[in-house]
């Protein structure tokens, strides 16, 4: 161990570039798995972590919410589905909005018929809306004008929607979201657009009826018709048109990222290892065990990993807590610590090649110069 | 140099590890990029085919066409002011639609335009009921002379032309006459239904440059205001923090293939000081001997970014249309190998401190 951490003393840019590599792929890494996860949550979070088991959309929707519109036939056919238990309208639309700061800004308003087919599952604070003008907003924006309490005003019309309860992770389109009543969410239409008729509503909120699972209502509503594209809660979320495409691009990314690290690190102690050869055999010459050099090696490759990834969590870290904008991140405890399982098994694995070359080495050697060769 | 370039061609395998993890992250380079511009392309592609100088939306619109009202007052007062020469109506729906031969589950993602001015690529407006369609809709089996049934209502339209690089909101773009977008709009969005006159947004020519025009319309009426082109382009909502998000990751990247250049060559000077000291001895100057090293360098991250190059231009080729939304350009390539090559001089330079200590008098000694 000392002869190792005496080497590293001694070559302090080598190892200390090798360390900052690291160090910023494992930052990038973090990042850009926070960057997912915030992306994917600020999307779909409203559908997520809504109380509907069950969402019935129009084909020409596309499972895009706000593209959906359910026709009054549609509407009567599902009521028609079996095994289907309650159902209720949902209708979604974007507003610019006054926040409670005085600033214009963008605002998905969800409205809901019933809080057992449409509302947030969990309240982080205050309450659900029981009168006309309240809402419930995501704890996500709290800090951005449409805090528990704020009021917040469509334009260009002045309705006024008051936030009366928070909940955690209902965000949709990665932007401020509000869950009204649905009778609100028709008033905000009509004054935003007086030219507008009655909207029709975007997708209907299903729960099966006992003893009927939401993947069996799924199955009766779309043998109705072609038209319906019903869908279970988790399922419209992963199906939302780009959620699989961010999956399938951070996926790409980080597999690369992932390959990088044990080519840097094994080249690194391949490398060194070959230079040091001949110090190499003329200690195994002398009596050095194998085992002590190989040990001496990994400690290296060890303390190098582990530097590396401190170097890369203190840089995530204050990062983790910032908003990317409309896009919450978060510290992502379970990435971090898969990504330090997955980088020291890589790294520590890519330095064993320079092992197998340390332990290849003949003592003769260092009486031929077959070392140097 | 010659014998930097002849080390490269008589031991390439010294070499091959580097290139392999520069290639790595030149593919990591040219993907993410890529992932930028196909990201931007989609949500853009319209606004960048307009030749007007700007856009013209309502007060509280945050420049979304969908939530912009423009009234016929407005419009009129527009097309009085002083410097402005043309003003065209402008306004857009998403929505599904249903294309001959696919399933009945198998729509395409269109954005009906409605339009009165011809744009860039795209011809004056077509006849009521007939629509050109961006090329992007071919993925979803759209043919000319297609009838296309749009929306929940089914409104018919025909594809009668071809045009490129309009894609709005990630929905391939069908081009319109007002008209035939307001009659779409009425039938299959009854919230957005707009009365006859108003349009979504408006566009503008002037003789003036676009920021004398912008000028003119908020000058001319209250209610709305004007955007150069640029501008609209960067307030759809995602583009600015896209593009600064990945251009962060993007430039910590180049720091990344600038630190393994430097590690690299470090460790590469370190195994050669005997060497160096000889060619010293026997007058070659630092400058000479530090220059062998950028051509390596240099040469290194060329072979690198060719290999990546292909390499993306291959996976761009088999990603599935609709999948990852890669678009691999020359331009994108290019800058990648730019950015690479500056990494890989700097990166080479922290050898430069270790070479010019190398004393010719070593090579005695060794």
């Amino acid at each position: 161990m000392f002869l190792a951490l005496k080497e590293m003393s001694r070559a302090k840019v080598r190892f200390g570039l090798l360390t900052v590599a690291l160090g910023m792929l494992v930052f990038l890494i973090l990042f850009q798995q926070s960057l997912q996860n915030g992306l994917l949550t600020s999307f779909v979070g409203a559908i997520r972590n809504q109380t509907a088991p069950v969402l019935v959309y129009s084909v020409d929707g596309q499972r895009v919410i706000q593209g959906s519109i359910i026709t009054p036939d549609l509407e009567q056919l599902v009521t028609t589905a079996d095994g289907l238990g309650d159902v209720g309208r949902i209708g979604q639309g974007t507003f610019s909005v006054t926040n409670a700061d005085g600033e214009l800004t963008d605002t998905t308003v969800l409205g809901y018929e019933q809080p057992l087919l449409g509302a947030p599952a969990e309240l982080a604070e205050g309450r659900y809306p029981r009168a006309a003008g309240e809402a419930v907003g995501a704890s996500n924006d709290a800090d951005a004008g449409f805090g528990l309490g704020d009021t917040i005003t469509i334009e260009p019309s002045g309705y006024e929607i008051t936030i009366v309860g928070l909940a955690d992770d209902v965000q949709l389109n990665a932007g401020a979201t509000l869950f009204v009543a649905y009778d609100d969410y028709v008033a905000a239409v009509q004054s935003a657009n007086p030219d507008a008729g009655t909207p029709l509503p975007n997708v209907l909120a299903a729960a099966p009826a006992d003893g009927v699972t939401p993947e069996q209502l799924v199955a009766n509503i779309n043998g109705l018709s072609d038209d319906l594209d019903a869908l279970t809660r988790s399922d419209a979320a992963d199906e939302t048109p780009g959620v699989a495409q961010v999956q399938q691009s951070f996926r790409v990314i980080f597999l690369l990222y992932g390959l990088v690290i044990p080519c840097v690190t094994g080249l690194f102690f391949l490398i060194i290892t070959f230079q040091k050869s001949g110090a190499l055999t003329l200690l195994r010459a002398i009596g050095a065990p194998a085992r002590r050099l190989v040990t001496s090696l990994l400690f290296q490759a060890v303390l190098i990993v582990i530097a590396g990834y401190a170097i890369g969590l203190a840089l995530y870290t204050p990062l983790s807590q910032r908003r990317l904008g409309g896009i919450q991140l978060r510290f992502e405890t379970t990435a971090v610590i898969v990504w330090a399982i997955i980088l020291f098994v890589l790294g520590i694995g890519s330095s064993l090649i320079a092992a197998r070359r340390v332990l290849r080495i003949d003592p003769i050697e260092a009486t031929t110069g077959g070392a140097n060769r | 140099m010659k014998l930097a370039l002849r080390e490269l061609v008589r031991k390439p395998g010294r070499f091959v590890t580097a290139t392999v993890i520069l290639t790595l992250i030149a593919v990591l380079l040219m993907f993410l990029g890529g992932l930028l511009d196909g990201l931007l392309r989609l949500s853009t592609g319209a606004l960048r085919a307009q030749t007007a100088d700007a856009i013209v939306y309502s007060d509280a619109s945050q420049s979304s066409f969908l939530r912009s009202r423009i009234e016929p007052d407005d419009r009129a007062a527009i097309e009085s002011a002083d410097g402005v020469d043309e003003v065209g109506g402008l306004g857009v729906v998403l929505l599904g639609a249903r294309v001959p031969g696919n399933g009945p589950r198998d729509l395409a993602n269109v954005a009906v335009w409605g339009y009165e001015l011809p744009k860039s690529g795209i011809p004056a407006p077509p006849a009521p009921g007939e629509a050109y369609a961006d090329e992007l809709l071919q993925a979803d089996g759209v043919e000319l002379g297609d009838e296309l049934l749009v929306g929940p209502a089914r409104t018919p339209i025909t594809v009668t032309g071809w045009v490129s690089d309009t894609a709005y909101n990630g929905s391939g773009g069908l081009w319109t006459d007002l008209g035939t977008w307001r009659e779409v709009l009425s039938q299959n969005r009854p919230d957005a239904v707009l009365a006859d006159g108003v349009v979504q947004a408006l566009v503008v020519s002037g003789p003036g440059d676009p920021a004398d025009v912008v000028a003119a319309v908020d000058a001319a009426n209250d209610g709305t205001y004007a955007l150069t082109i640029d501008d609209a382009i960067n307030e759809i909502p995602g583009v600015e923090e896209q593009s600064a998000t990945f251009n962060q990751i993007l430039g910590v990247t180049v720091v990344i293939a600038l630190v393994v250049i430097a590690l690299f060559f470090a460790l590469l000077t370190v195994e050669r000081t005997a060497l160096y000291g000889v060619l010293k001895a026997i007058g070659a100057r630092s400058r000479t001997i530090f220059g062998g090293l950028v051509v390596q360098a240099t040469a290194v991250t060329l072979v690198a970014s060719a290999v990546a190059a292909v390499l993306v231009v291959v996976l761009d080729l088999l990603i599935p249309p609709g999948s990852i939304p890669l678009f691999v350009s020359p331009s994108r390539i290019v800058l990648s190998v730019v950015l690479l090559l500056i990494a890989a001089v700097i990166g080479s330079a922290f050898s430069l401190r270790r070479v010019l200590r190398v004393d010719p008098a070593s090579a005695l000694g060794n």
